[in-house]
């Protein structure tokens, strides 16, 4: 019984060393592995400029902590809001970006043909969906809230492009698909 | 504000460089350092997700970019947090709430450091309050290298090309409220009301720390249909 407490101080001395020195804690006691460690979420993305465009600053925080499930209720009259008020469009616009943004998730048609995939085509054209790297989200977020994607009406040509058509790297055919970082 | 201060004598075309303090590098993609408190930690910050079709029929690539920008004088330290959770959810019963999670975790702080996935796997418990499921990793492995499993699991963490383009500048020329709170693009711009033409891609040269998965399309439908909806998140 003696021989006991001669390990509970050790592993006290060990947490306490551990605890002061943050590179070297130990990562079984310390790190995302440590046993009933819970994690919290801080952000969450799905499709590309909902959060970044379509909703003020001050309501970001309020979407990164919330789960896609309740996105429709929280954010529906939000983003509405914005493609009426920024925007100056119609209620079909309105109705139809909020319909296909959220809940805020990547909708991807895995039956589908892959030559069809691309940001928002199952929506557009009952595709496969899904983003690919190369996909201009800004010029078809643009299209749809200020061009005349979705409505003749009040749409805005000059907020319609960012006149900028593709990435300065070429992307791969093969995995890892990104390209190889800027050294 | 000390860094107001300093930031007028900023060639504004310069990235700040992260010399100035650490906690202001900017994070981009379409998903822009979008609070104060990702603000400060750009390696909170989600920058991008990505679903494709994969190499062959019936395989899917998912992604995840994260922590951008990181520039090249930056990215010989780049490494993932190892005290965050990050992960790709995965509804497949349209319910929009995850049926699966991928889970990626890493061990160690600096570019030796090793990841792990685990997954896809029914999540311990869904909404924002997670742990780690019990299942042994699928991969495991270095960063920047890529991994191959036994079920057809391919899996890359690292450093690549930041695949976002966007005349950020001008956006928030349009929209300044949406402008980062430090940096160089705090600075408040003359407002534009238009794109210029030609734009100018402010994330040229920029990298970022990306998460990689190429797996069987099966693996994601399992139990549910063959529509899916995609998420990522970070967690602490």
């Amino acid at each position: 019984m003696r021989n006991h407490r001669v390990p509970g101080a050790l592993l006290a001395l060990a947490l306490l060393a551990a605890g002061c020195s943050d590179e070297r804690a130990d990562p079984s006691i310390f790190g995302p592995e440590a046993p009933n460690r819970t994690f919290t979420q801080i952000e969450r993305l799905g499709n590309p400029l909902v959060s970044e465009v379509l909703l003020e600053k001050r309501n970001h925080g309020f979407h990164n902590n919330g789960t896609p499930s309740t996105d429709v209720a929280n954010f529906k009259g939000l983003v509405e809001l914005f493609v009426r008020d920024v925007a100056g469009r119609n209620q079909t616009v309105q109705q139809t970006l909020s319909a296909v943004l959220l809940p805020d998730m990547l909708i991807v048609q895995t039956n589908k043909a892959a030559s069809t995939a691309g940001w928002l085509s199952w929506a557009l054209a009952d595709g496969y969906g899904g983003r690919k790297p190369s996909d201009d989200v800004v010029d078809a977020g643009l299209a749809a809230l200020f061009g005349t994607l979705l409505s003749p009406d009040n749409a805005s040509p000059r907020l319609s492009s960012d006149n900028v058509a593709a990435n300065d790297k070429q992307f791969g055919t093969a995995f890892p698909y990104l390209a190889a970082p800027t050294q | 504000m000390t860094a107001s201060f300093l930031r007028r004598y900023v060639v504004s075309t310069a990235l700040v460089a992260s010399a100035l303090a650490g906690v202001t590098a900017i994070a981009y993609g379409s998903d822009h350092q979008d609070t104060p408190e990702v603000e400060l930690s750009p390696r909170m910050d989600i920058n991008d997700v990505y679903v494709f079709p994969g190499s062959g029929a019936d395989r899917i690539v998912l992604v995840m970019t994260t922590s951008s920008p990181i520039t090249p004088g930056q990215s010989a330290s780049a490494a993932f947090d190892p005290n965050l959770l990050y992960q790709l959810k995965v509804d497949n019963n349209g319910d929009a709430v995850e049926d699966l999670v991928l889970q990626f975790t890493f061990d160690g702080a600096d570019p030796s450091q090793r990841v792990k996935l685990r997954g896809p796997v029914k999540p311990v418990q869904v909404g924002t309050r997670n742990t780690l499921s019990s299942a042994a990793p699928v991969a495991s492995g270095a960063i920047n290298q890529a991994i191959a499993s036994g079920q057809g699991i391919q899996l890359f963490a690292g450093l690549r090309d930041d695949p976002f383009f966007i005349d950020l500048e001008q956006f928030f020329r349009i929209i300044p409220d949406r402008r980062p709170a430090t940096g160089a693009l705090a600075q408040a711009q003359p407002p534009a009301s238009a794109f210029r033409n030609p734009g100018t891609d402010f994330l040229r040269n920029i990298n970022t720390l990306a998460l990689v998965v190429e797996l069987p399309t099966a693996l994601l439908t399992a139990g549910g249909t063959s529509r899916l909806g995609v998420w990522g998140t970070i967690s602490r």
